[in-house]
Formats: structure tokens, sequence, C-alpha cells
């Protein structure tokens, strides 16, 4: 299971960071929040930082998955897993790109 | 023991019933596969034929051949029958029939869980085709979009009939989900580690995992639906604290991924007969994994881009159509995969080829107007015209229909053990090939001029009566030859010359042995060295017919295979299978009985319903182990294994994590739908807010925590030869605590039928109580098991299984009491 959890953790977490960044634009939409933060309005900065995080952790899972340490021993699986990592990278980066790109409530 | 001897002996221990009384009592993988197979395709003639009726329809305007409500149903039907009742259960056929031949196997994880998934696709999808003949179908399109589908706009029993005919036949998909799952993890021949598995397998262990994460928030919406009908809940009524766009992201939660749910078996199929037609390996095997896992992923990240029409701010788009666009990305490769593989092989035109060849042409043309709708304004533009309707036939059709005809042809061989005499499929080949193009292009074509989808009739002066007649024409041009590839099939099955093993020169394990297969499928197991063992090894069969490989002896009459390790398949098991039994068919019967209760509001029969149910399932589990301990048993090659029953991490137990899997998107799901409503849907706050108790809430968190602790001591104790009854005891008063504090939660909550809020945190209590009755169940039976001499310090599978249940118990208990309560301690 520790091998499938390899191959499946990256797009798990993209799902994860994609939901959650998808939901706090639902609450920051519904709820106005006011204010801002380096010269960037709240809502937009909180978006930022939450799409910085995910794309943060993604780099962080793929460090763990090239970790000699941490890597399987299988080269399939080896293989497999940085692929779905480095997917899980390109996809948090693109599909949350828009929240420095567009209109956030309109 | 010599070959013929061993496959008597073998075939006597396997065999179903003979005759029609087997096909009631059969739990053999084999012959359920066809079973599926063959009640699939009868549910494609029907939906075929009802699409004939839609082209019928539209062929000419002011065109009197059916009214708008038969109409309506009509499409309905087409749509959930094509989806449900053929689709998946194909898939579902092809891997119960494929997948222990490929992996090397004898049968399946859970064989009557196999049938009983068959019987509630056979009963569910009876129940929808009666609702057709007696002209009260469903009527509201195939996603059952409310307000329409609500009992105000639509008062009649056509929407239950789907809302509560599909919830059944989805237990078959989660059914089969865990199945093929806890199967191709854990029962392969022994040595085949994850990359030496069939691509086959690893698209069906993809598929599957979808089914198990998509399909919940479905079953969920519909329960909400029926329960908001049948009850007056609230959930998508706006002036109550409901919301219609709820059903819809549940609805697409499930919709967007249900495409390549159905795509992706297809995918497997193609990469499994495309290197053999093509005289090669597939290129880019590592590759080709890592795409399916991607794309699996990401068409969870999609379901909005159904939903751009519905006022959604442009970020949420912009997110939605960017991840619309990536998915394009892992389709990609996997075509460019199966190009390189034709362009490092020699390509033989035959019938599985050409299908192939329709395969690429149509779904590469299906993938670049799904490439349009993902553009947001495009999107605008084409939503809801016929120009969606010809792309998803595109990709459904071309990413499906064509790759299964391949597959059929492909393994005809297999199912019957004949060769192909006639060349009709050949013929019939073009015609579905032209038929198809020439329909869907107009469609295309129509779709731009303006027409929507789902009209029943359009004016002259509208400009589109030329193109509706060519795309009826092609229509029909296509049945006829969907009739003829059938007719092509039925003619190889019956009247065909026998043929010899392996047509193909394939490499995988299925056609190492005699066909049509045998009921144990090996007479020994193999131990697998390369990813085409057959390849690698031609006398393969004949040395497992010889019985040089594991349990080669059959013994005791019993039904005996291994268990493997996930990740390096080294054998770690010995699992004894259940032998023919009636038992499925009558519990799925049960469940029908509970369905159709709710369906015909006959409410005095639910309980009835439930309680038979209940009684077969501890039947169920009861008779399927022995009082003594078997210890290590001798497999061959000199191994020997504990028995399944023996160990922490049975059959039971893999199959109760996937099923928890399913169960928690379910709960996951129905949180999303509380959040979404709390914060989006109009008509909140609502006028009463719960009354919270810290009393309840103690009570209640006490007994979650109490439950797990209480069961880990009973199984320390019992795996020490002491007396673990005391532990289970006190988790079953755990589970109650649990159970009281739902119901009390469910007993104060402000009225259900008021406002959503009141409406969600009943279904929430609910969904805890059912758990905890679930729980005290299963806690009983085992202190049944306990008294009855069932359980030693050696045979503790099902210690580990009701310790799994309990822990879901404890965490969605605390979860369900503190989304009731938390909020009013808070405030």
């Amino acid at each position: 299971m520790t091998d499938l959890m390899r191959i499946l953790i990256a797009p798990l977490v993209w799902l994860a960071a994609f939901s959650v960044v998808y939901g706090l634009h639902g609450l920051i939409c519904e709820h106005g929040i006011e204010g801002a933060v380096t010269g960037l309005p709240m809502q937009r900065f909180l978006l930022i930082t939450a799409y910085a995080f995910a794309v943060l952790i993604q780099v962080a899972l793929l460090t763990v998955l090239y970790h000699p340490r941490l890597a399987s021993p299988s080269r399939f699986v080896r293989f497999v897993s940085h692929a779905t990592g480095w997917t899980g990278l390109v996809a948090t980066a693109w599909a949350l790109l828009p929240v420095v790109m567009t209109t956030y409530c309109a | 023991m010599r070959a013929l001897e061993r496959h008597r002996k073998l075939t006597a221990i396997w065999a179903s019933e003979p005759g029609f009384r087997g096909w009631f009592s059969t739990v053999n993988h084999t012959d359920l596969g066809r079973m599926f197979l063959v009640t699939a395709f009868f549910f494609f003639i029907v939906g075929g034929l009802l699409a004939m009726l839609i082209r019928a329809q539209l062929a000419t305007p002011h065109s009197a051949f059916a009214g708008p409500e038969i109409y309506n149903q009509i499409f309905t039907m087409h749509g959930t029958i094509m989806m449900f009742l053929f689709a998946i259960p194909t898939f579902e056929g092809l891997a119960v029939y494929l997948l222990p031949k490929i992996l090397g196997t004898r049968d399946l994880a859970f064989p009557r869980l196999t049938a009983y998934g068959y019987w509630c696709y056979v009963f569910g999808g009876t129940m929808l085709l009666f609702a057709m003949l007696f002209g009260i179908a469903p009527d509201g399109g195939w996603f059952m979009y409310p307000p329409l589908t609500g009992a105000i706009y639509s008062p009649g029993i056509n929407t239950d009939f789907w809302l509560i005919g599909i919830t059944f036949v989805e237990i078959s998909a989660i059914a089969a989900a865990v199945e093929i799952t806890v199967s191709i993890l854990k029962y392969r021949a022994p040595g085949m580690s994850l990359d030496k598995m069939p691509i086959f397998a690893w698209y069906a262990l993809i598929t599957a995992l979808m089914i198990l994460t998509g399909f919940p928030p479905l079953i969920l919406g519909s329960v909400l639906l029926e329960v908001e009908r049948a009850f007056g809940l609230p959930f998508f009524q706006a002036e109550l604290g409901g919301d219609s766009l709820l059903w819809q992201h549940l609805f697409w939660l499930f919709g967007h991924p249900e495409v390549y749910i159905i795509f992706l078996p297809a995918a497997g199929v193609i990469s499994t007969v495309l290197p053999v037609m093509c005289r090669t390996t597939l290129l880019g095997y590592g590759w080709i994994v890592a795409a399916a896992v991607t794309l699996a992923f990401l068409s969870f990240g999609l379901w909005v881009h159904h939903m751009f029409t519905t006022g959604i701010p442009h970020m949420g788009l912009a997110f939605f159509s960017a991840a619309s666009t990536l998915v394009a990305v892992p389709t990609g490769v996997q075509i460019f995969a199966w190009i390189g593989t034709m362009w490092q092989g020699r390509p033989e035109l035959r019938l599985p080829m050409l299908h192939l060849l329709g395969f690429f042409f149509t779904f590469v043309i299906g993938g670049l107007t799904g490439v349009m709708v993902a553009v947001v304004p495009f999107d605008w533009q084409a939503h809801d015209t016929a120009f969606i309707t010809a792309h998803l036939h595109y990709v459904l059709f071309g990413g499906f229909v064509f790759p299964i005809f391949a597959g059929i042809y492909y393994w005809m061989p297999h199912f019957t053990g004949r060769r192909q005499f006639f060349r009709l499929g050949e013929f019939a080949f073009s015609l579905v090939f032209i038929g198809f193009h020439v329909t869907f292009l107009a469609m295309h074509w129509v779709g731009l001029l303006g027409q929507r989808r789902r009209i029943p009739t359009y004016a002259p002066e509208d400009g589109w009566t030329t193109i509706n007649l060519i795309s009826s024409v092609g229509s029909f041009v296509l049945a006829i030859g969907i009739a003829m590839s059938l007719i092509d099939v039925i003619l190889q099955a019956l009247t065909a010359t026998r043929g010899r093993r392996n047509p193909w020169g394939a490499g995988t394990l299925e056609w190492a042995m005699i066909t049509p297969a045998p009921a144990y499928n090996f007479a020994s197991l193999p131990h697998i060295t390369s990813r085409e063992p057959l390849a690698d090894e031609p006398d393969l069969a004949t040395q497992l017919a010889r019985g040089e490989g594991y349990l080669a002896t059959p013994r005791h009459g019993l039904r005996e295979t291994l268990m493997v390790d996930v990740a390096s398949g080294k054998p770690e098991m010995h699992v004894v299978y259940p032998a023919n039994t009636r038992l499925p068919i009558l519990m799925s019967a049960v469940t029908g009985l509970f369905f159709l209760s709710l369906l015909l509001k006959f409410y005095w029969t639910v309980p009835l319903a439930l309680t038979g149910v209940a009684y077969l399932a501890w039947r169920w589990v009861w008779g399927q182990d022995r009082k003594n301990d078997l210890g290590p048993v001798a497999v061959g090659h000199g191994i020997a294994l504990p028995n399944a029953a023996e160990t922490d991490r049975s059959p039971g137990w893999w199959g109760s994590v996937f099923l928890l899997t399913a169960n928690a998107t379910f709960f996951g799901s129905l949180l999303f739908g509380f959040a979404f409503l709390w914060t989006v849907a109009p008509g909140w706050p609502p006028p009463v807010w719960f009354v919270a108790s810290l009393g309840e809430l103690v009570i209640g968190l006490l007994g979650a925590a109490l439950g797990p602790v209480a069961m880990r001591h009973a199984t320390v104790a019992s795996r020490r030869g002491d007396n673990p009854m005391p532990g289970l005891f006190v988790a079953l008063v755990g589970s109650a605590a649990v159970g009281i504090a739902c119901t009390a939660m469910m007993a104060r909550t402000p009225s259900p039928e008021a406002h959503a809020y009141g409406a969600t945190l009943f279904v929430l209590g609910s969904y805890g109580l059912f758990h905890a009755a679930l729980v005290a169940l299963m806690t009983s039976f085992l202190i049944a098991r306990l008294a009855y001499g069932f359980t030693s310090s050696m045979h503790r599978a099902e210690f580990a299984i009701v310790r799994l249940w309990i822990s879901y118990l404890s965490l969605i208990g605390a979860l369900v009491l503190l989304a009731g309560h938390l909020p009013g301690l808070l405030s």
C-alpha cells in the first residue's frame, strides 16, 4: 500500500488543494471580507497565500518522492510516482493560476 | 496426478450447478461475467431502440410520432440505460470475466458479492424497464435536475423510479468496485509485482477506485431528492433554505468522473488489444499507468464545467476551465503511446483492429470538441444545444463502444472456444463507422445553428430539416450495423467451428488455459516473472495443467486460492472460497423489496425488508468459516501459508477498507452539502437553530471514544487467549451511546420540513444512528461467534474487521454530533 500511496499522493493533494481553494473562494465571495495586506485586497491576498501554500506542498512532496531514503525500492513505482508528482505540481500551478489573474467575485 | 484427473477433480469442486438452476446459484466469475455482458448488451439494444425513436421523431419537423410526454420519457430512458445499465455493467462484466484470468488466479475476492451485485443490477434494471412499459418511466432527463424533478413540478411516480431504481443499480457498481479493487491488489499470481501487472488490470483498478469515490455523491443526491419528494425535507427548495444548485454539484461530482469511468476500461482494452494486433509490445507502459492515474484525479476537478451557465463567479469558472484543458494532456500521452505502439509494430487489419481505428478517428474528434467546450465563452454559446449531444456521443461512442467491440471480437474465441467463421463483422463495422459519423457530424452542425437539446420537434422555418433528416438516415445505418455485429457475435458463439488456443498469439495469462475457460481457470497457479508470461514461456499452459504451479492438488473439495502482497506479489495467505449458493439472489430480492417498498410507499414493509437483509447478511457471514484452526497450509513450491481467517488482514478486512472509502465519500459529500447550503443557499439563517446540549454531546463523544479502545482491548485479549467478552460488551455500550446521542439530535432538531437546516441535521443524525446500529449488529455477531467457539487466539480475522467499523463509527459519530451541537455551544 505504501507504493500505491507514493503513486497517488501528489494528485490526491492536488485534489484537496483545488477543493480548498475553490471552497475558500466561495466563502470569500459569500462573506464580504474587508481590508488590505501589502497593497493587495484581503480577498486576493488570502487566495494567493493558499495558492502559494499549495504549490509549496507539491514541491515538498516531489522532493520527498525523489529522496533516495524515502523513494520506492521498485524502479517502476519510482518512475510512476515521479510522473504523478510532477503532474501534481503542474496541475496545482496551472489550475489555480486564476487566483492571480481574474476577478474573484464578479 | 495426471492432468486429466486433476481437471476432473477441479471441475467437480468449482463447477456451477448444471442447467438453468446454475444461473441462480452460481458464484463463479466466468459465469457471472458472461451473464453481466449478455444482460448489458440486452440493455444496449433497448437503449438503441429508444435512440431510433428519438431520431424518427426528429427526422422531420412537426413529427407526430410521439407527444412531448412520451418523448421526454424516451430520451431520459435512452441516456439512463446507456449510462447506468449498459456502459458501467459492460465494464463490470468484462472485468469480472477477465481479471482472475489475466491475474493468474481462480476467482475474484468475493464470489458471492459478484453474484449479489449482478442480481441487484438485474432487478434494478427490470424496475426501470417495467416503468417504461407502463408509460411511467422517468422523464426529467438523465441528470434529473430539480426543481423540475421536485414534487411540485413532477408529482407522479416517474422520477421516483429513476431515483430509487438507479440507487438500487448503483449497489451493483459499488459491490463490483470493491470486488475489483481487492482482487487486483491482493488476488494475483505469485510473483506478479505491480510492474508486471497486465495493463488492463491497472485501468480496472483505477476505474474501480473512481467508482468508489465518484458514485457516492450521486447516491447521496438521489437519497436527498427522494426524501424531499416523499417526506418534504426541502434540500433543493430555495424558499426553504435549500438550493437546486446543490443537486447539480452532487450530480456532476459523479457525472464528470463517470465519463472517465466509462473511457478508462475501454482504454484498458485498447492497451491490451492494440499491441497484439500490431505484433509488438505496448510502448510506454509506465507513462500510460501515470497518465491513467492522472486522468482519474483530474476528472474529479472538472465537474463545474457542466455548470458554466449557472452564474458562478468568473474565478470559479476559470479554475474549472483551466482544469478542463489540463485533462487533454494525459489523454494525449495515452493516444501518443498507442500511436507509437502502432509505429513500432506491424499492424494487421483484423476485425478488432478495425474497431480500434474507428476509436482513434472518433475519439480524437470528441476530445477536440471537448477542449472547445472547456473554453467558457464557447460553452456559453453551445450549452444545451445539439452540439453538446454530438460531442458527448463522439466521446462515449468513440471512447467506449468502438473499443468494447474490439474487445468483444478479441476475446470472443476465449468466451466461446470458437473462431470467427462468417465475415459479417467487417461489413458491419463499415456501416457502424459511416452511420455514426453521418449521424453525429450532422448533429454538431445543427447544434451550431441553434437547435436545442431534448426538443421533441422544430419548425420548418428553423432551417434544420435537411440536417436532421441526414442525421436520422445516418442513425438507421448505424443501427443496422450494430444489429449485424450482434448477429455476427451470436453466429460465432453458436455455430462456428472450434478454434485453437490463443489464436492471436497474445502474451497475457488468460490465453494459458483451455477455451472456453474451465470453472477453476488454472489447474495450478503460475509464478510470474514477466509482464507477458505466455510470450516468454509458450509452454506455460501445459506446465500449469500438469500441476507445476501452486495449489496443484485438489483437497477436501475446497475452492482454494492465494492472496499476495500488494507491491511485490509475494504469496501471503491461503484462501478458501464459498461454494455455490442461492443466498446472493435471495438477498438482492429482499434488497429489492426494500427499494420497491419505498417506491410504492408501502412503508410498513420497509422494516420487514431491512430485517430480512440483516438476517441474510448474518447467515452470509456466519456460514463462511470453520471452528477448527487450520494452521500453516502447504500451497506448493515448498511454501506454507496461514489461512486468511487466521490473519488480521483477511479479504473481509480489505473489502471493508474500500467499502468504507465509498462510505466516507458519501459522508464527505453530505458535509459538503451542509456547508454549501449554509454558505451559498438563499433563505439562511434558518428561523430556528438547534438547541445544543452539552450532556448529549458528551455522552456521544464518550461512546465514540470508548468503542475503539474497548475493541482493541478485546482483540488483544483474544490473541493472548484471554476472555475478550468484557471488551466486546463495553464496545457495544459505546456504539449504543453514539446511537442514543444521534437519536436525541434527530428528535430535537428543528422541524426538518420547515427548513433545509433541520432537514440536513436530521439526515446527519440518521447517518450516525444507522452506523451505530450496524456496528452494534456486528459486535453482537462477534459475541455470538465467540459463544459458539468460532474464534480463537489464531482465528482472529473477524476482530480486525469489527474494529475497523467501530473506528469508522467513532469518527463519523463524533463529526455528526459536533456538526449539530458545536455551533450552538460556541454561540
